[in-house]
């Protein structure tokens, strides 16, 4: 049973196991006067998509318990139609190559142009 | 002068005319003139001189004196008297060609016999010289009592007198020297062994010599000259078609050309076999050029010639046996070639065999098949025919009589039904002196050999001798060839022989085909030297030089470039060999083609290099990969907060509480990048999950095998030091290879600029105390910083040109999130020493306690 409501269809849901990391997305987006839904886990995350509208996840791929590879994967069955912005801070072509497949709407190394960033979020919520 | 004295003079001069005519010799002629000139013309002395041989003083031959006691001094002194040109009055007549008077010899300045003459009372003296063919040949002095004055006409008749001499005794010289030329002429002309035909312009023979005759089988005819050929039997040098009438060369020289050696053949019926002659011819003429005739000499040449043809023969053999003709074909030769030496002769020759009992067909193309083929493969002995016998004894075997000798029993019957009746047989004998075979001469009738026969004899067995020796040199050189050959070829080996001092080379086949030469190429030394890579054919030809020099062996390890490109890796090994003056004489040996082995070889240095650098790109990567992931996070996070309160701040809406929150986490982000940089300890943390037991001496092993290639890269060495008790300890093992791997290759780096003898890396283990695994890894470099080795630990520093600063920083990190430590200190000599201390894995302490 999703819950649907006007506050969730703007939401941007930010996945990342470095706190300081999380918070720093989470003020840039606040800064543009996004809302923003931080999670430090992503299993966390794939509870909240299972029973939430989730427009939008900006992801690392690289956290330790569950890898955002894995991530995206399980979010292609219980939310396909979300859109993804992939953060990373490993320059590892295989995990790119795979993430790219999986096929979010933008691709980040860390650490990222801020007005890129933005306009990809921006351009996906108007998207989704 | 009166009529008188003219008319006497005259009668003088008829009388010596004369009776100087009916003398036999010039001295008597002299006498004769002295005599009536006197007599006739009131002089009391008359003397004459003649020059002597060598033409050089004039001496007395004869006088005349009237009939007065008191002129026999003056004779005397005369006879002993010796003139030389321009002395005393003979003297000077001889030189000046000319009369000279004298009024009074006895002051004459120019008179040795003044004395002489005083004491004989004589005052006028003449001199008259008697010339012939403008040479004075006799001087003639006449004296008188009265001193007179020059008497021109008297001097006129003497004179006369005198001329008349000389062109008598001119004539009478000439007309004996021309008949004693002819006798000479004539001698010789019968005597000389050349024919001598002189024809007048008519083809008239006006001489035609003995050997002319003999020649040409008849003498001189008076037929005409178009019948020359046939009687004389003239032929071209084809010994058939009659020569041409027109080309004979007498003929040429009477049309007054000129003939050299010209080869006529000329066969008649008392010259069966005919004779060889060669022509000289020559045109006559007369004083004016007008041509009478013309002369031919004819040489016999028959025997010059058929040495010609022999030697020819003998020339032909000896050239096919030089191109290796089949030994048939030579002796065969041999044999037509012996056989058209003389009329009625037959030869064979017959070989020995291997074995040395028995004989094998050698040569007999005109001797009968069924006597050939029954000879084939009979013994030797000392009763078997004539070859048998002079095989077994090794001395030339005369039968005379095939019919009769004992040798000769066993064969008989085939010999009479062959029509052979003597035999005479010479052993063909190698320089070595082992008999080969031998040669024999049959003939159809009873008799020895001629001394001719015999020469031919020699020679054959000379020829024969050098071709059958020849072929089985060949033999044994084919067969110690394919000896060699099929060594060479079961053991991948080139067999090669270079003959330095002729540049030339032998190779056998293998050794052919390893170089890359067509099998009939003739090789040299250089030929051989270029097949070398170019790379390295310097060190090779100075290696070889080297060897040659010293009379040394050598061997060398290089590379071959064949023809399209191909390359072969080769191990070259030889040795000079010399004779026994110590004079280099040929370098002897093979060529082993060892690609096969370096291809293995190269493809497991390649897969060792290649393996060592994907470890160490692995191995960096994963590092690398690890680190920018810590220090991305805090810097990410540190951008994103700062682009956060920038935006607040455009906004115009930030809440100070939230701008000192996002400072404050912007300087904490900072500290925690900084921490990373330092010591990427959270990395080691995160990665040091997959602990085992290490066993340090088993992964410095491996570690140095791994860098193997980048040392010999280096022109370095990597040795190690192992303390086979050192404890094991818990660990990473990529972690510790990351450490040994940075340590090594600082090591290698801070050596590059010494000598490569120097360059030397020690790695030790030591165990100490049991619970302590030490290693050091020490270099001979140029150390570390003297004020403070532990600066190299520091993030960014690097005495590297490329060096990031980054490899020690992270050593460290490695070895204490291993709980051990690291510390860099300068050997006492040079170099710098890296000490690594790790703990001892917790069993492993008792173990190596107890064990201690």
């Amino acid at each position: 049973m999703i819950e649907s409501s006007q506050a969730e269809a703007n939401e941007v849901c930010v996945v990342d196991d470095d706190p300081s990391v999380l918070k720093s997305i989470h003020y840039l987006l606040a800064s543009e006067g996004f809302k923003v839904r931080p999670f430090n886990k992503a299993a966390d995350f794939l509870a909240h998509a299972g029973t939430h509208h989730v427009p939008i996840v900006v992801t690392d791929i690289w956290m330790d318990e569950v890898t955002g590879l894995e991530l995206l994967a399980r979010l292609c069955a219980i939310s396909p139609r979300t859109k993804v912005i992939v953060i990373t801070a490993r320059e590892d072509l295989a995990a790119r190559a795979t993430a790219m497949a999986i096929g979010p709407v933008a691709f980040f190394m860390k650490p990222f142009d801020d007005e890129k960033f933005i306009a990809a979020v921006r351009d996906a919520l108007s998207r989704a | 002068m009166s009529g008188d004295d003219h008319s006497e003079q005259l009668n003088l001069l008829q009388t010596i005319t004369l009776e100087v005519a009916a003398a036999t010799d010039l001295s008597s002629a002299l006498e004769i003139v002295l005599r009536r000139v006197c007599e006739k013309t009131g002089w009391v002395i008359g003397q004459a001189w003649v020059p002597n041989k060598e033409e050089a003083v004039l001496n007395f031959v004869s006088g005349w004196y009237c009939d007065d006691g008191e002129l026999k001094p003056f004779k005397a002194v005369s006879e002993k008297s010796h003139f030389e040109p321009g002395i005393g009055l003979p003297g000077r007549v001889w030189k000046s060609k000319q009369p000279a008077w004298l009024e009074n010899v006895t002051n004459d300045p120019n008179f040795p016999r003044a004395t002489a003459a005083r004491t004989a009372g004589l005052k006028t003296g003449v001199g008259i010289p008697i010339l012939a063919r403008s040479k004075v040949i006799a001087v003639l002095e006449f004296f008188m009592r009265e001193s007179r004055s020059q008497n021109e006409q008297l001097v006129k008749v003497i004179a006369a007198v005198a001329a008349q001499l000389g062109l008598v005794m001119e004539r009478k010289g000439a007309t004996e020297e021309l008949s004693r030329i002819n006798e000479i002429l004539h001698s010789i002309l019968s005597d000389m062994g050349d024919a001598v035909i002189v024809a007048d312009k008519d083809e008239n023979f006006l001489v035609f010599n003995p050997a002319a005759e003999r020649m040409f089988g008849a003498g001189a005819t008076k037929r005409n000259a178009s019948e020359w050929l046939h009687r004389y039997g003239l032929y071209l040098p084809d010994k058939v078609t009659p020569f041409p009438h027109e080309q004979l060369p007498l003929i040429r020289s009477i049309h007054g050309e000129e003939v050299n050696n010209v080869e006529v053949f000329v066969r008649h019926e008392k010259a069966p076999h005919g004779i060889w002659t060669r022509i000289t011819g020559r045109p006559l003429r007369d004083s004016n050029g007008e041509l009478l005739g013309g002369v031919i000499v004819c040489r016999d040449i028959t025997e010059v010639k058929e040495e010609e043809v022999f030697r020819a023969g003998q020339s032909r053999v000896l050239e096919m046996i030089a191109a290796d003709a089949p030994l048939a074909d030579v002796l065969t030769s041999l044999v037509i070639l012996m056989e058209g030496q003389a009329e009625g002769l037959r030869c064979s020759i017959l070989l020995l065999n291997r074995d040395g009992k028995h004989v094998r067909h050698g040569a007999a193309p005109n001797l009968p098949e069924a006597y050939v083929k029954a000879v084939d493969g009979s013994p030797i002995g000392p009763r078997n025919g004539s070859c048998g016998t002079a095989m077994y004894t090794r001395k030339p075997v005369v039968v005379t009589n095939v019919m009769t000798d004992p040798l000769w029993t066993d064969y008989r019957e085939l010999a009479q039904i062959c029509g052979l009746r003597a035999c005479w047989s010479t052993p063909i004998v190698s320089w070595q002196g082992d008999v080969l075979g031998s040669f024999a001469m049959y003939r159809q009738e009873t008799r020895g050999p001629q001394p001719e026969e015999t020469r031919l004899t020699e020679i054959a067995t000379h020829i024969a001798g050098i071709a059958i020796d020849r072929q089985r040199q060949q033999e044994v050189l084919r067969e110690r060839d394919a000896r060699i050959n099929l060594a060479a070829e079961s053991a991948d080996l080139a067999f090669w022989v270079l003959y330095p001092e002729q540049g030339t080379a032998w190779m056998s086949d293998k050794g052919r085909r390893i170089y890359g030469f067509d099998s009939n190429l003739p090789l040299t030394c250089d030929l051989i030297l270029s097949r070398v890579h170019p790379d390295e054919r310097v060190a090779v030809k100075a290696e070889y030089d080297r060897a040659c020099a010293l009379h040394d062996a050598f061997e060398s390890e290089h590379r071959l470039l064949l023809p399209y490109g191909k390359t072969r890796w080769v191990i070259m090994r030889g040795r000079c060999l010399q004779d026994e003056h110590g004079n280099l004489l040929e370098t002897i040996g093979v060529t082993l083609d060892v690609s096969p082995q370096k291809q293995a070889a190269l493809q497991v240095q390649v897969q060792r290099e290649e393996m060592a650098h994907r470890n160490r790109v692995a191995l960096m990567g994963e590092m690398t990969a690890s680190f920018a992931h810590e220090i991305n996070q805090p810097l990410t996070a540190i951008s994103n907060k700062a682009s956060a309160a920038r935006r607040f701040l455009d906004r115009g809406n930030i809440d100070p509480v939230l701008l000192r929150e996002l400072l404050q986490e912007i300087a904490a982000d900072s500290q925690r990048a900084g921490e990373v940089m330092r010591g990427i300890r959270s990395l080691v943390r995160k990665e040091t999950s997959e602990q085992t037991l290490l066993n340090l001496n088993a992964i410095i092993s491996d570690t140095v095998r791994l860098v193997s290639s980048d040392v010999l890269n280096r022109e370095s060495v990597v040795t190690t030091e192992l303390d086979p008790n050192v404890p094991a300890v818990q660990g990473t093992l990529v972690q510790i290879q990351q450490v040994l791997l940075n340590l090594i290759i600082n090591a290698l780096d801070a050596m590059e600029t010494l000598p490569p003898a120097e360059r030397r890396v020690i790695v030790t283990t030591r165990s100490d105390k049991g619970d302590v695994a030490e290693f050091t890894v020490r270099d001979f470099g140029s150390g570390l910083p003297k004020d403070r080795p532990d600066k190299v630990f520091d993030h960014f520093f690097s005495t590297k040109q490329k060096g990031m600063g980054m490899g020690l920083a992270i050593v460290r990190s490695i070895i204490e999130a291993h709980g051990g430590t690291i510390s860099g200190e300068n050997a006492p000599d040079r170099g710098a020493r890296m000490v690594v201390r790790l703990p001892a894995a917790r069993g492993e302490i008792q173990k190596s306690k107890a064990a201690a």
